[in-house]
């Protein structure tokens, strides 16, 4: 190696820093004997011989800056646009994380209603490791297929039950990690293509609420907008909300995949007056929502909260959680069963997060997946006898139709997605949620970068999507041989050997019986 | 608070330093140009200086620009200690314009280190920025 040609940048370094100040003192010299203007030069110079002094001698943080001077610099500078480098020029389409260009590109192309048809095989990493979708030798013809419809609070009878028909809804996206644009461009998306939309943890909903659309007003454990001073559910706000007639529903949020166990999170550069307001809280430091709710310490109460909730507001109740420990949500069904109150929908979470901050070790480490979580739930309130008493929606990365449909089949009644709509609006992924510096306007409230984000030019891009992703949806439906999604059973589904059942938790719950 | 306080008043200092010799520069006025003729400049020279020195004013009178402009006057005041030191010499008129080049000099140098992290070769020093937290 001695011997080769190669370049030694700690020698590279050393010359450079040896010849900033030798530069300096020769345009000095030029400034006096030959022109004034050499010193033009000799000031810069002067300038990087002072610079480079202090990165050497003076400042103890960077190391690298330290030993090498000026020329460590380049480190950082390349790195700090590496992320861009490597998504233009050098990662292939299906390494990118958590979308990659295939699963971005699919859903632009659905967003911008253009044909998704591709040739010559799958780009997928393709064997035997992945559920795929049974296909059946009869496939229902078209006419024979029964129209989308999953009535919320139908179990109980209720006059407010709520009615969805089309099996997609916009996930919980709250005022705050959303801009302002980015909630009015999917909440007009909504209103267009007759879907619901969540409201997120925000506190009121004073965006959401702008473009008329229906919503599902979420509750999260500091509960925003719901709260008294203690942090406690505040009854006369809750019926307010409940009040407006665009609320068909409440979710409870115990849970959410990003960071199961610890309370949502929302970062000081995101909190502007107008949060603070809505939220009711402080403005100069990061919201840290509780991990659980206060008044639901123990299963029996937790199940006498969701009965307080559903006779406060007078709407279809559920909640969301991401699975952790199944046997904690048997003994949470025993206790249903028991005081004969159920939730109106359960929403399962995956586990990997979506656009709130979160802890790292929360979103690569905890709450398990969304296909082993739901499976396991729907199991559970099977062999309970009451999966017909409520309905379950499932969210988690479920962007593409085929995931949807392996949703479905698994035991979801209806499906939510956040980064889906996201990529609709034109998310290019840039990482950048938490930093209020999202380069396409949708995770920030800085004006400069929400102009972009036209909100009538996005709105029909949202039901575009909706439109794209129900057609594949019923194609995949009928190439099951199935004239409803209800009829979808794990059946439908290959599922690689020993995916689903390996948890031994569940093996243990769904044996006992 | 009283950092910016201190760096606004500064900054004032160093604009009115640079901007009152500006009319001078502009128009050509017989001091000016017997000034830089000892330098071996002619109208260019110290219209191009004249040119950076406005900048410099306009850019430490913008709240998001401050510690560039600063940057920027230090280099001209650098240049111009040079001039003295090199070729006009200290005596008379010139000794006031020498000194308050010295002034300004040093009033960019106060307002650089009041704003550092605002510097952009010197921000990855003194700003933890979270992506470098990151690395």
């Amino acid at each position: 190696m001695a011997s080769s040609l190669a370049v030694d940048l700690h020698k590279v370094s050393k010359f450079v820093n040896l010849s900033i100040p030798v530069c300096f003192l020769l345009f000095f010299a030029a400034g006096i004997y030959i022109s004034f203007y050499f010193h033009f030069l000799s000031v810069a110079f002067l300038f990087l011989t002072l610079v480079n002094i202090f990165y050497q001698h003076i400042q103890n943080d960077h190391t690298l800056l330290k030993n090498f001077g000026l020329l460590g610099q380049g480190r950082y500078l390349l790195e700090s646009i590496g992320p861009e480098l490597r998504q233009y020029l050098f990662a292939s389409d299906e390494e990118e994380k958590p979308f990659n260009r295939l699963e971005r590109s699919e859903v632009y192309r659905k967003a911008k209603n253009v044909d998704s048809a591709s040739s010559f095989g799958s780009q997928m990493l393709f064997d035997t490791s992945e559920m795929k979708v049974r296909h059946s030798m009869f496939p229902t013809p078209k006419e024979k297929l029964k129209a989308f419809s999953v009535t919320y609070g139908e179990e109980r009878g209720i006059e407010t039950a709520y009615t969805i028909r089309r099996p997609i809804m916009i996930s919980a996206m709250s005022y705050g990690a959303l801009g302002a644009h980015a909630v009015r461009s999917l909440a007009r998306g909504a209103k267009l293509a007759g879907i619901p939309m969540n409201t997120g943890e925000g506190g009121y909903p004073k965006y959401h609420l702008m473009e008329g659309c229906d919503l599902i007003f979420q509750m999260g454990t500091a509960k925003f907008g719901v709260r008294t001073p203690e942090g406690l559910l505040d009854d006369d706000k809750l019926k307010e909300i409940a009040d407006k007639p665009e609320v068909k529903m409440i979710e409870i949020k115990f849970s959410q995949g990003a960071k199961p166990g610890k309370g949502g999170l929302l970062p000081k550069e995101k909190i502007t007056d107008e949060i603070a307001e809505l939220r009711n809280v402080q403005k100069d430091a990061d919201i840290v929502s509780p991990p659980f709710h206060p008044e639901c310490d123990t299963v029996e109460n937790t199940v006498k909260f969701i009965e307080r909730v559903q006779q406060l507001s007078g709407l279809p109740v559920g909640f969301k959680f991401c699975v952790g420990n199944i046997k904690e949500f048997e003994n949470l069904v025993i206790e249903m069963k028991q005081q004969d109150v159920f939730p109106d929908f359960i929403t399962v979470d995956g586990a990997e997060g979506g656009t709130g901050a979160a802890p790292k070790s929360f979103l690569d480490g905890v709450g398990v997946p969304l296909a082993a979580g739901l499976y396991a739930v729907n199991a559970c309130l099977e062999k309970h006898g009451v999966r017909d008493r409520l309905k379950i929606n499932a969210s988690g990365k479920l962007v593409s139709p085929v995931r949807q449909l392996m949703a479905m089949a698994l035991g979801a009644d209806a499906i939510y997605t956040a980064r889906g709509f996201m990529l609709s609006l034109g998310c290019i992924q840039a990482l950048q949620c938490g930093n209020n510096t999202c380069p396409i306007g949708i995770t920030t409230h800085n004006p400069e970068l929400q102009r972009g984000l036209v909100i009538d030019g996005r709105a029909p891009r949202v039901a575009n999507y909706v439109n794209s992703v129900e057609h594949d949806l019923e194609e995949l439906l009928r190439a099951t041989g199935c004239a409803h999604f209800s009829e979808l059973t794990e059946a439908n589904l290959y599922i690689p050997p020993n995916t689903l059942v390996r948890d031994p938790q569940l093996k243990e719950v769904l044996a006992v019986s | 608070m009283y950092k910016k306080i201190i760096s606004w008043i500064l900054q004032l200092v160093v604009v009115v330093i640079l901007g009152q010799t500006l009319f001078y520069k502009f128009t050509d006025s017989p001091e000016t140009v017997e000034l830089f003729a000892q330098l071996g400049m002619g109208a260019f020279g110290y219209k191009l200086i004249g040119l950076l020195e406005l900048i410099a004013c306009v850019l430490l009178l913008m709240p998001a620009s401050v510690a560039t402009g600063a940057l920027l006057g230090w280099g001209l005041m650098t240049g111009a200690i040079f001039a003295h030191v090199t070729e006009i010499g200290f005596e008379g008129e010139t000794g006031v314009l020498g000194s308050m080049a010295i002034i300004a000099w040093l009033c960019c140098i106060v307002i650089m280190y009041l704003n550092r992290t605002d510097l952009p070769i010197l921000r990855t020093v003194f700003k933890k920025h979270k992506s470098e937290l990151n690395s």
